[in-house]
């Protein structure tokens, strides 16, 4: 996870927030840029944490041969 | 040779025990005949071939996949000789032999689970968008279990995978499948989906997912389920019973995780495609303006067209005022006093006459 606590997937719904502003009537044009600035880094963190995450593949101890 | 005297009793306990040392557990393969459920729970069929018959003997609960008289099958059972003497086998479980029989078999409890509506579409539950924390029902050793992991793996990361390693054909598959789903079904952190897969295999080792009893373990899961047996021309009843039907182990992979590549991909063409929103924007504002400029010079040019226009008709209200353009119609304009004898001045378009009054008639 890189820079924030935050999930790829909140990260994702972040971004999807910030892109609608862009074709809401809160947009501005003085807002825009910096507006694009948060986006462009929240991209790169997603995709540096979508690379960077692993899955925690475990074996389950008990075994499924008899009842217990 | 002394000859050993036994009681009836005493033979028959004889027999079984030789009989249970010497065929412990045997399997017979042979068509069933007379084929009849007593009380709702004992089931009782012949086993034969060309050469013979034995008769055989089961529970109801032990009948895993539904048989007919007429169906080829291979009897798990034990030989015994009962205490009025007839020689019988202990049915530990029983399934269908050949394609023919499988297929018998698959599609009589195909129609009966149907019609209980296990199968039903309202049943279906969906999958989580994206799971944080997955069981996996498979055995780990198969080709299938490391098509998925690797998929799984490639597609997506930072999820939890508890794998329950099963065997995943033969006679006791289905029972170690179904005390995995309840393990898994019985934990305080549940898994969000549920994924049990099987590489292909032959009819026969595909059958073990057209048990009933697994079947109905699936259906009733408390986790979502999404089942991934063989290949895609495969067809189980545990395919059916699940939430979500996948193709192959590599399918279900695909189904349960996004792939990371495409959501990079599409997170960056959400950002690129932010500029030209901005650019558009700018040019929306430019066009307002330039018509707003435009607008207020018309309602200025407006304005002086307005102004000349009625300018123009002071002019003509002028004009038509103007002495010399009456003189042009004819008038004249007279001069002095009109009193007989008087000189008085008649102006016309072309001359200036002096004239002498004569005569004054008051009209």
């Amino acid at each position: 996870m890189s820079k924030s606590n935050k999930t790829v997937q909140e990260k994702t719904i972040e971004l999807s927030e910030l892109v609608a502003w862009f074709d809401s009537e809160d947009f501005s044009l003085e807002a825009a840029l910096d507006k694009f600035k948060v986006a462009e880094a929240l991209a790169e963190e997603i995709e540096a944490d979508l690379v960077a995450l692993r899955n925690d593949i475990q074996l389950v101890k008990k075994k499924f041969d008899s009842e217990e | 040779m002394e000859k050993t005297r036994l009681s009836v009793s005493d033979f028959i306990a004889v027999t079984n025990q030789t009989l249970e040392y010497a065929y412990p557990l045997v399997e017979i393969e042979g068509e069933v005949a007379s084929f009849k459920v007593n009380q709702g729970k004992f089931i009782f069929f012949d086993i034969k071939d060309a050469g013979g018959s034995l008769g055989c003997f089961m529970t109801v609960w032990q009948m895993r996949t539904p048989i007919e008289d007429g169906m080829k099958v291979i009897v798990t059972a034990s030989p015994k000789l009962t205490q009025w003497g007839k020689f019988s086998l202990t049915v530990k479980a029983v399934r269908p032999s050949g394609e023919g029989a499988l297929k018998k078999s698959f599609e009589i409890l195909k129609a009966k689970l149907d019609k209980e509506g296990l199968f039903a579409l309202e049943r279906k539950r969906p999958l989580p968008a994206v799971p944080s924390h997955i069981a996996v029902i498979s055995s780990t050793q198969a080709a299938g279990y490391a098509d998925f992991i690797k998929i799984l793996n490639d597609r997506w990361g930072g999820l939890r995978v508890e794998v329950a390693h099963v065997q995943v054909q033969g006679v006791s598959a289905p029972d170690q499948i179904i005390r995995a789903l309840n393990y898994f079904n019985s934990r305080d952190d549940l898994p969000e989906a549920v994924v049990i897969i099987r590489g292909g295999g032959s009819a026969d080792d595909l059958s073990a997912f057209n048990d009933e009893q697994l079947v109905r373990a699936i259906a009733a899961s408390r986790i979502p389920t999404l089942v991934g047996v063989g290949h895609e021309v495969d067809e189980s009843l545990a395919d059916l019973a699940a939430d979500v039907r996948a193709a192959t182990p590599s399918n279900a992979a695909q189904i349960l995780v996004p792939d990371k590549q495409e959501l990079i991909r599409a997170v960056k063409y959400q950002v690129r495609s932010l500029l030209p929103r901005v650019d558009s924007a700018i040019s929306q504002q430019l066009a307002k303006i330039k018509s707003f400029l435009m607008e207020a010079l018309e309602s200025v040019s407006d304005k002086v067209d307005d102004n000349l226009n009625q300018l123009a008709g002071m002019r003509r209200v002028l004009a038509e005022l103007n002495p010399a353009t009456v003189l042009a119609r004819g008038y004249a304009l007279l001069r002095g006093v009109t009193t007989v004898g008087e000189m008085i001045e008649v102006e016309t378009n072309k001359s200036i006459i002096k004239a002498e009054v004569k005569d004054v008639k008051v009209k």
